[in-house]
């Protein structure tokens, strides 16, 4: 008996000292932020930050007649004191474990990112699994001021067209942050992000008339690749560029590129499968590195007078293919090399197949990188030829 | 438990005065002179107005004086009439026998007069009141010591209908009724063998209620059912309304949320736990069958699954998807959304989010307000008379679905889960089960609302080692699981088919384990010979 009310008075003491205040949050105390932007004024971060309006989201509210989110604005000398600052203009605290992108200003980048990335990774509310991208030729608080219409929240839109391009359209590439972090830690490889763009003007951007019209004036859209030397960005890739380095990195899923006929016209052919292998080797102290690309391809579109019925046209194809993709990967290593930024990770790559070596030359690996033999083996397989056999171009010549 | 002893020990004194009052049941013995013994009978029953005396005299020259008591309503009036009066009255008349009567009237009455099947001597009062109110018809002869109890139990009773709480689509439709003796031989009608042995006592000094055990001699164990014979004869109380009295009087742990006691109103059930090695308490007055000992699986097994094709026995796994819904639903969803809202997927975290904006209580608070309602409306729909039904059912629903989420007292999300608990309560086959589980589930909302997951854990982890400690008349309560029994796992979460429960459960210790030939054998084959 004694034991049991001991028991129950401790259990009360428990309950009574601890309910509520640990961490407890109603759903309805919190500012969901969606997308974080930074920038830099001077020496001040300002951080602009995207919450959600969740009334405004919600299917059940008809209207619609309210831009779903809200955007605050904070200045401060750290990052994680701007935030804090926010709370002077927001009812809720900002609630950043469902943010979904981190847009960070040319600027800023040209600057370096190590600041701004220590505090959202040391931040115990923070996921890592957020896409990271660079506002080019303007303020990450631009890109967050944009209304969209088909995702509601623009953070989202941004999420989803970034993953749906890198999936579809080879040239795009989305880091989250923990994959940025690997890769600026990293000595035998530098980070690369994609780009983001804001057309038209932020006046009508910013207002609710953006999404009213059938063709809104001012839109998001994703660019090519940045190259950031250590944390600093340092240039930009071209669109074949991008596209060579997701092949480089096994990054492409599926993608859609076009090959001259001989005589004239062009063929489509959509990558349905796309495998790359990094192979390192210090042969007499030189290292080399040897990529081999396989893709398992169709043809989508064709406007020229070839036959796809007979074999040979389809070798040709795969020839013509695999020299222009070569080309591609060539060209890009070589601009790479000739600003000695090593993006593809050859680094690490010599670093796994010889750790002794690399412990020699990792401290000057970017000069070793220039003088880096690269050998690329390209090897395409057509597959499918689509649902029709000729050209209609052919057929209406015939 | 000093806190019970102590007003036992203050209560000591009222309760050996209500035994005094109850000396009749002494065996004093009958008094040798009719006249005498009527006066005392009127007396002890307060001259109740439905005591029916009749005075007759058979016998040569109409020499000996009988009287006939009974209870009016407790007795069949057909039986009386036409196996006692007419026997006595007329058939006798003018025959050997009224003359032999002269000489010992008792013996003859017996052996050659009286027509009743079954009938008993009785020389005290004791046995004289115990046999008059329970149905029997009481003859007591003028100059003798001894009477005649005749069995002449009969009146209105409720005939055998369909079960109303444990219901199946397949399997037999009839249900216990409230007479003991209706319900031995439901269970001796589906049960034909010499082992199925019964014993039966009397408990309760006041209502003096039979209570029947019965059990497979031969499968049964015996130490259980010693055990349950020293429980039983342990009980010491004025009355015994239902078998929930015994059910409380003789269950091993009362501070447990979990029934140890199994019970059913179905026949079926009964013989089928019967022929387990379990052991069946009777009770008269109640269609409700105890059974011991209970395990937890049981509780989720319903009559159904074994009269339905093996593969319906996967149904249970549902009952354990609502077990753990009933459980954790509105405990789960307070800690996630007021703790660990990083746990949602970013879409529902808004919608919910949405839902939430401008509804004035913590979710906690919420998810009280909508089960309170929701066991209000339960607790209503149970108590209240049939015809006023609708009218609740309408206001509930309109209260619970719509009203409270457009007035924006609480959000639609709370709504669903708390409707969605609620269904998932009622899929439990047996009621008391589901009792348990709604009592944790409040316990569980509390320490969720005030450590999150971690409180949910940890208020599961206490449940199961809670569950661990228990055992129902030596069965440990979570057996097969703990302590885990290869064979029986075959009838604990899923049924496998008929062919392969070839053993009875090990659980409760049956002395013959062989319930059918090996299953190689009693697999159906398809006829020899045949192409295929």
């Amino acid at each position: 008996m004694k034991k049991w009310v001991l028991f129950f008075c401790m259990l009360t003491i428990v309950l009574l000292l601890l309910s509520g205040c640990w961490n407890r949050r109603e759903l309805n105390e919190l500012a969901i932020a969606m997308a974080y932007g930074f920038d830099k004024e001077g020496d001040q971060y300002l951080v602009t930050t995207q919450v959600v309006v969740p009334s405004e989201v919600a299917s059940k509210t008809t209207g619609g007649n309210l831009i779903p989110v809200v955007v605050y604005q904070a200045k401060g000398a750290t990052l994680f004191e701007a935030i804090r600052k926010m709370t002077l203009l927001s009812p809720r605290k900002i609630y950043a474990s469902h943010l979904r992108m981190l847009v960070i200003g040319e600027e800023l980048a040209k600057e370096g990112i190590s600041e701004a990335l220590d505090f959202i990774s040391r931040d115990h509310e923070n996921r890592t699994d957020f896409f990271v991208t660079v506002a080019r030729n303007q303020k990450a608080e631009d890109i967050l001021k944009v209304t969209t219409i088909l995702e509601k929240i623009p953070a989202n839109q941004m999420y989803q067209a970034l993953q749906t391009s890198a999936d579809a359209w080879a040239p795009s590439a989305h880091i989250t942050l923990d994959q940025l972090i690997a890769d600026l830690i990293s000595k035998g490889k530098e980070a690369v992000l994609t780009g983001i763009e804001k057309e038209g003007p932020l006046k009508v951007g910013e207002s609710k008339d953006n999404v009213q019209k059938i063709d809104p004036p001012t839109r998001l859209t994703y660019t090519t690749l940045a190259v950031f030397k250590g944390d600093r960005l340092v240039g930009w890739l071209t669109e074949n560029e991008s596209k060579a380095y997701n092949y480089i990195h096994n990054d492409v899923k599926s993608t859609v590129g076009h090959l001259p006929c001989t005589n004239g016209g062009k063929v489509t052919v959509e990558v349905i499968r796309s495998k790359s292998k990094l192979k390192g080797k210090v042969i007499n102290g030189i290292p080399q590195i040897e990529i081999d690309v396989r893709t398992e391809d169709s043809v989508g579109e064709a406007n020229c007078e070839i036959d796809l019925t007979k074999t040979e046209t389809i070798e040709h194809l795969e020839k013509t293919a695999e020299k222009g993709l070569k080309d591609m990967i060539t060209k890009t290593v070589a601009e790479a090399q000739k600003y000695k930024v090593d993006i593809f990770g050859f680094g690490e790559e010599i670093n796994r197949s010889n750790p002794d070596y690399w412990k020699k030359v990792k401290d000057h690996w970017d000069q070793e990188f220039e003088k880096l033999e690269v050998k690329v083996n390209v090897d395409v397989n057509i597959l499918r030829v689509g649902t029709t056999k000729y050209p209609i171009m052919k057929l209406i010549k015939e | 438990m000093g806190l019970f002893t102590k007003i036992r020990k203050k209560l000591t004194g009222a309760s050996s005065a209500s035994a005094q009052n109850q000396n009749y049941l002494k065996p004093d013995p009958l008094h040798p002179t009719l006249q005498e013994n009527i006066q005392k009978i009127k007396e002890t029953l307060g001259n109740s107005t439905d005591l029916m005396i009749r005075k007759i005299q058979i016998g040569k020259n109409r020499k000996y004086r009988i009287g006939i008591f009974y209870i009016d309503g407790l007795v069949d009036n057909k039986t009386i009439q036409k196996d006692i009066m007419k026997s006595l009255l007329t058939e006798i008349l003018g025959t050997e026998v009224e003359e032999k009567i002269s000489r010992d009237p008792l013996p003859l009455l017996k052996e050659s007069i009286l027509s009743v099947g079954s009938l008993k001597d009785i020389g005290d009062y004791g046995t004289f009141f115990s046999s008059l109110l329970s149905g029997e018809t009481v003859l007591l002869v003028d100059g003798c010591e001894q009477g005649l109890a005749l069995s002449t139990v009969g009146g209105e009773q409720r005939a055998i209908t369909e079960p109303v709480t444990q219901t199946v689509v397949r399997g037999p439709q009839n249900a216990f009724t409230e007479n003991i003796h209706t319900n031995v031989s439901l269970v001796r009608r589906i049960i034909k063998d010499p082992n199925l042995w019964m014993e039966t006592r009397t408990i309760g000094r006041v209502t003096q209620t039979k209570v029947s055990v019965m059990y497979l001699k031969g499968i049964a164990d015996e130490k259980v059912v010693e055990e349950v014979r020293q429980r039983l004869d342990h009980i010491d109380i004025d009355g015994i309304l239902e078998s929930g009295y015994i059910e409380e009087l003789i269950q091993d742990n009362t501070y447990s949320p979990f029934p140890t006691v199994y019970n059913s109103e179905r026949p079926d059930v009964i013989a089928s736990e019967l022929l387990e090695g379990r052991i069946a308490i009777l009770v008269d007055g109640t269609p409700f069958v105890l059974v011991v000992p209970a395990i937890f699986v049981q509780f989720f097994q319903s009559a159904e699954d074994y009269y339905q094709r093996a593969d319906f026995g996967l149904i249970r796994i549902l009952r354990y998807v609502a077990l753990a819904l009933a459980l954790l639903g509105p405990s789960f969803y307070v800690a996630i959304t007021t703790f660990h809202q990083e746990m949602l997927p970013t879409t529902l975290l808004i919608s919910l989010a949405a839902q939430r904006e401008g509804v004035p209580f913590p979710a906690f608070i919420e998810a009280l307000i909508m089960e309170t309602t929701f066991e209000l409306l339960r607790e209503a729909g149970v108590r209240m008379p049939r015809p006023v039904g609708q009218a609740v059912s309408i206001v509930g629903a309109l209260v619970i679905g719509q009203a409270a989420v457009e007035a924006g007292l609480v959000s639609a999300a709370m709504v669903i889960v708390v409707s969605v608990t609620a269904i998932a309560n009622f899929t439990f086959p047996s009621f008391n089960i589901g009792i348990s589980i709604r009592l944790l589930r409040f316990g569980l909302m509390f320490i969720a609302a005030s450590f999150g997951l971690f409180g949910i854990t940890v208020g599961l982890i206490a449940i199961v080692l809670h569950l661990c400690s228990l055992k129902s008349f030596g069965v440990p309560y979570l057996s097969p699981m703990a302590p885990f029994i290869l064979s029986d796992q075959k009838d604990a979460i899923i049924r496998l088919p008929r062919w392969a429960l070839f053993t009875r459960s090990k659980t409760t210790h049956p002395r013959n384990l062989v319930r059918q030939q090996p299953p190689q054998k009693a697999k159906p084959k398809p006829p020899k010979g045949e192409g295929s």
